[in-house]
């Protein structure tokens, strides 16, 4: 961080348009900055970021098959469609509250807020970062599940926004909960210890008529099992047929996320 | 220190068996109330994950076979047992290292031993209950009779003691708390899924399973297996032998990391 903060005080590649701080061009303007500030802080974090996500993408979608004696076409096949999901959601709900809480322990919020940029082109900024950082191992995970399972996938178009809608929902949601939960340990343990049996209890690597009804609706109102189906939609044909309540489910979440990081945003301590 | 008279206050001369037990007990009841808050929570979220997964494995299948059943239910106390210790252990010191706090725990004047051992018996007992938890739990939801044998006490005692030595090896010997973030959070990953903990090792492939035999976290959930039922597991006197040398390693790496000056 250090060495970022000169080159911005001294006019360095980092510096704003003078005169009046407002406007959409001004807004523009400091979100290409905060994205630059952004991009080389994460430099030091992005590519482990990537690599835990390769690990945890795919690593779970091998691991899912450990579970069954016998691995059928249709269990390997719920199983790697359900794997970009897999690899977005560890990213969104536990590393990222990871990083908030160290920024938060660090005091890295109080720099950043007090710098002469609009807090939404800061919170804008995170969220493209976040979500651009989350495709490589979403992408990757995929690769590996179809290679383990022998499974040739028919991939539509409509997988890249179904992709994009859900990393942006894992990224604005995970990062909205760690700027509300005040204590940065305690958001880290509650998101270490559930992810597991939140990933357990989402149809994502099986069908949802294993699941009891009450449980099963549960899941549809909560963003896992959305996504899974988005993605899964982008994967195979005919397997999933009504995308419109996955979609407004999943947009419903982005709201919640937005809202709560404005709210901590808007808030003067 | 006489002076402030406080509970908490240690004797002079700082040597000798009255002085280390004083310490321990000490300790323990720092521990304790320090952690008081984050103790309780963890104890809750250890009963939900538990439970969480010897309900939800069922969910893997249409009709669940009964050996998976008893595998995941008598796999599931051992994460309880080493997760205190082993994942969430290192997490409390990397975070002490953020905050400042960990130069003035480590000049606390106590003897290094009584501050193992205190620290060990806290994650025992943060983990107990859990693990009672859970068999009830197993027992209830799958109709399992474990055969609860005497085998049972070492086989915990020595779980717990291994997981919590390597754990606080890990985090005084790491001096970066984000790595010690992402070790401990790639460990609980390795532990849920590519261990024989949950799953039979016949499930894995060969050579994981070879891993697997020299690492210690399989031979855990062979030795409390070998505490719950009867005919599941082979082998449990190799099995306690790896354990307790994994065990001194932990305590040689906390040794080697807690000696050094800096």
């Amino acid at each position: 961080m250090t060495s970022t903060v000169p080159g911005a005080v001294a006019g360095g590649r980092l510096r704003l348009p003078a005169g009046r701080r407002s406007g959409a061009g001004y807004w523009l303007a400091c979100l290409r900055v905060m994205l630059r500030f952004d991009l080389g802080r994460a430099r030091s974090w992005a590519p482990m970021m990537v690599l835990i996500q390769i690990l945890m993408g795919a690593g779970m979608a091998v691991m899912y098959g450990f579970f069954y004696p016998r691995i059928t076409p249709a269990v390997a096949l719920y199983i790697s469609t359900g794997t970009p999901t897999l690899a977005l959601v560890p990213l969104g709900f536990v590393l990222i509250p990871g990083i908030v809480g160290q920024d938060k322990t660090e005091g890295t919020y109080d720099f950043v807020w007090s710098l002469p940029v609009p807090r939404s082109a800061q919170a804008v900024s995170t969220f493209v970062l976040y979500t651009l950082l989350c495709l490589p191992g979403t992408v990757l995970a995929l690769v590996v599940a179809t290679w383990r399972y022998g499974l040739h996938l028919t991939v539509s178009p409509q997988l890249i926004p179904a992709v994009l809608v859900s990393a942006l929902v894992a990224v604005s949601v995970g990062f909205g909960m760690a700027l509300m939960i005040p204590d940065p340990s305690i958001a880290n343990l509650i998101a270490n210890t559930l992810i597991f049996v939140v990933l357990l209890f989402s149809p994502i690597v099986f069908p949802p008529a294993n699941l009891p009804g009450w449980l099963f609706a549960v899941d549809r109102v909560l963003p896992f099992y959305n996504m899974a189906e988005v993605i899964r939609a982008g994967l195979t044909t005919g397997l999933v047929t009504d995308l419109v309540p996955c979609y407004l489910t999943l947009l419903g979440w982005l709201a919640a996320g937005w809202l709560m990081t404005t709210w901590v945003l808007g808030r003067r301590r | 220190m006489a002076g402030y008279a406080s509970p908490l206050a240690l004797p002079l001369p700082r040597g000798g068996a009255a002085h280390w037990v004083r310490s321990y007990w000490t300790l323990i009841r720092w521990h304790l109330a320090g952690l008081r808050m984050w103790l309780s929570l963890l104890a809750t979220i250890q009963v939900l994950a538990g439970a969480g997964f010897i309900f939800g494995i069922a969910l893997f299948f249409r009709h669940i076979p009964a050996t998976a059943a008893l595998f995941v239910c008598t796999g599931v106390p051992v994460i309880n047992l080493v997760m205190v210790g082993l994942i969430l252990g290192p997490q409390l010191v990397a975070e002490q290292k953020l905050k400042g706090s960990y130069e003035f725990t480590r000049s606390l004047p106590v003897p290094k031993t009584a501050a193992a051992g205190a620290w060990y018996t806290v994650c025992l007992l943060a983990g107990l209950p859990a693990v009672a938890v859970s068999l009830l739990l197993a027992e209830a939801r799958y109709g399992i009779a474990f055969t609860v044998s005497p085998s049972i006490v070492p086989a915990v005692a020595l779980t717990a003691f291994t997981g919590t030595m390597l754990g606080y090896g890990l985090g005084h010997a790491i001096p970066n708390p984000m790595t010690t973030r992402l070790i401990t959070q790639l460990l609980i990953f390795a532990i849920f899924g590519y261990v024989p903990i949950l799953f039979p090792a016949a499930q894995l492939p060969g050579w994981l399973v070879e891993v697997n035999g020299w690492l210690p976290f399989g031979h855990m959930a062979v030795i409390v297996r070998a505490g719950l039922t009867t005919g599941l597991v082979t082998g449990v006197a190799a099995s306690y032998a790896i354990v307790a040398a994994w065990g001194a390693l932990g305590v040689a790496l906390s040794g080697w990391a807690l000696g050094r000056r800096g």
